[in-house]
């Protein structure tokens, strides 16, 4: 599999379940390590970086598909985990969650535990903490998977959004209507890649 | 949001399971509080029977395992007298009986002449004489306890006494107990001419130490004790009961950690995708660790303070009805907390340190894959 993607560009990468979309994600994310192959973001050799935690806590930015947010914490607390490496004063960690939580649409939810908030918010939070340490990529895996049309529509407008800031957004998704955002789509079909 | 309130968030995601872990550690913790109070304060009544009175320290046999096995002939005071430096020295006889609801009563056989240098002060009544084989000396706490004051009459084994007076020492141990004539109590006890121990007075400025040394080769037979912590020369009980404690600490270490560790592995286990998500996001290898480990040790902090107040309640309802009541007094001092602080830090660390690797070292995409 070769792929290259640009600074600044939204793709879509769509396959059938098992395809390998996850598994690249995962490299590019530095969640895995390849075992042959080379994969570089930003310039650096992931096979050749010792410290992945503080790649990732830098440079990339999550989103998963069941937004996998704290559940004793509240929406804004779960957007100050990322900072925690970057070694913000409090105050400061609070102040940024609250600004991003608010760029979401999500003013009015800051301490509402997920529990209490809609599949739709829930996921827009999980974008806040995606971007709490200012990533310049955005790795997201199905995010609109368990999202109702309007919630998915409006997860990828801020997905757009964050594009023409010039953030970098890798998308994986089953859906055609979502991918159709993208500036380019991919196919994955056992492990190989299809422009 | 700080560091320590996500700590203490975890922690009460599982109120109950949190609650019995706690509890479970509490139980040894509440041990080892109740046991030191209860070891500190024997030692302090014993250190009142030394400090008791003008006596500056007693004479024991030596070899003896306990203070109450202690046989001395009488004659020795005489010896004992005649080294230089020694103003006076009485002789004891200690005895055990069983008084009403009290299975260990004290009666202590001395001179009258020789109250004074044991402490006792009459505070009621008047004293005994040496002759009297009916008549005897009732300490104030003991006259409290067993509900009795001067005219009255007490029994010990099969010889009934009249109480004539009432005195008081400031050690609980001899407050709560009677004494009367050495002679007398020599007889009863079948121990004619034998002694417990001997209080010595030291003449004004003289070489305590000296005096001792001088003393043990005279009488190789004899030693002397200054201090409690000289006590376990003649006093094993004390040595065994800081063993059990120490036994009890190591248990309570034990079972206390296997519990923490089951407790932490199982909120490590249903917490693996958010361990996940935590490392995705760039947490590294060591914050992970140190989430899981402090939430071990501030489960063990909640435990310290929830057992030490059931170790001080606990002590508080057995004095109540404990035999012991009157001549023991619980002390609880820094070191005992101290001790239990300790020991719930070493169960959290024993505890935690085991899953809080096992959560560092899960590999990120792999645990954000855990359903």
């Amino acid at each position: 599999m070769d792929l290259e993607v640009q600074e600044g560009e939204f793709i879509a990468i769509m396959g059938p379940s098992g395809s390998g979309k996850s598994t690249l994600l995962n490299m590019i994310g530095a969640l895995d390590r390849p075992t042959s192959g080379e994969v570089i973001v930003d310039d650096i050799d992931l096979q050749k970086v010792k410290n992945l935690d503080e790649f990732r806590a830098k440079k990339i930015g999550f989103v998963f598909q069941l937004h996998n947010l704290l559940p004793v914490l509240t929406a804004r607390e779960n957007v100050e985990i990322p900072m925690f490496e970057l070694g913000l004063p409090n105050k400061e960690r609070v102040k940024k969650a609250e600004e991003l939580l608010i760029q979401v649409g999500l003013k009015e939810r800051l301490g509402f535990v997920p529990t209490k908030l809609s599949g739709g918010e829930r996921q827009r939070v999980a974008i806040a903490r995606a971007l709490a340490n200012d990533p310049r990529i955005i790795l997201a895996d199905e995010p609109t998977g368990t999202l109702d049309s309007v919630s998915g529509d409006e997860v990828v407008h801020i997905f757009q959004r964050l594009n023409s800031e010039g953030r970098t957004i890798i998308l994986v998704t089953h859906d055609e209507e979502i991918a159709k955002h993208a500036n380019r789509i991919y196919h994955i079909r056992d492990g190989k890649i299809l422009e | 949001m700080q560091f320590p309130a996500l700590i203490f968030k975890n922690l009460m995601r599982r109120k109950t399971r949190s609650a019995f872990a706690i509890l479970g550690i509490s139980i040894g913790i509440a041990t080892i509080i109740a046991l030191g109070a209860v070891t500190d304060g024997l030692k302090f009544s014993m250190d009142q029977v030394l400090k008791t009175g003008k006596a500056d320290f007693l004479i024991a046999e030596k070899g003896a395992a306990d203070l109450t096995y202690s046989r001395i002939d009488e004659e020795k005071i005489g010896e004992i007298e005649k080294v230089e430096g020694v103003g006076s020295a009485a002789g004891v006889l200690w005895a055990i009986y069983t008084v009403g609801d009290k299975p260990f009563f004290m009666a202590f056989g001395v001179k009258s002449q020789d109250l004074p240098l044991v402490g006792a002060e009459i505070t009621d009544g008047v004293t005994f004489t040496e002759e009297s084989e009916d008549k005897i000396l009732l300490g104030k706490v003991a006259s409290k306890e067993l509900n009795r004051s001067i005219g009255d009459e007490l029994s010990l084994g099969e010889n009934k006494f009249q109480i004539t007076g009432i005195f008081e020492t400031g050690s609980p141990i001899h407050d709560s107990s009677s004494m009367l004539s050495l002679r007398m109590l020599q007889k009863m006890q079948k121990k004619e001419g034998q002694l417990t121990m001997i209080y010595v007075e030291l003449e004004e400025d003289v070489d305590i130490e000296g005096v001792c040394q001088q003393i043990e080769e005279n009488h190789p037979d004899l030693v002397t004790i200054k201090s409690t912590a000289e006590l376990n020369k003649v006093d094993k009980g004390l040595v065994i009961i800081d063993e059990v404690s120490l036994i009890v600490s190591f248990l309570a270490i034990i079972i206390g950690g296997i519990g923490v560790m089951n407790t932490m592995m199982m909120s490590v286990y249903e917490r693996t995708r958010e361990i996940g998500v935590l490392r995705a996001v760039g947490w590294k290898r060591r914050r992970v660790l140190s989430i899981v480990l402090g939430e071990s040790i501030l489960l063990c902090l909640f435990a310290i303070l929830f057992g030490s107040l059931m170790g001080v309640l606990g002590v508080k309802l057995l004095m109540l009805h404990l035999m012991v009541r009157g001549f023991l007094e619980p002390m609880y001092t820094w070191s005992v907390f101290a001790r239990a602080l300790l020991v719930a830090l070493l169960v959290g660390l024993v505890g935690g340190i085991y899953p809080a690797y096992r959560a560092s070292k899960l590999p990120p995409s792999e645990a954000l894959r855990y359903e």
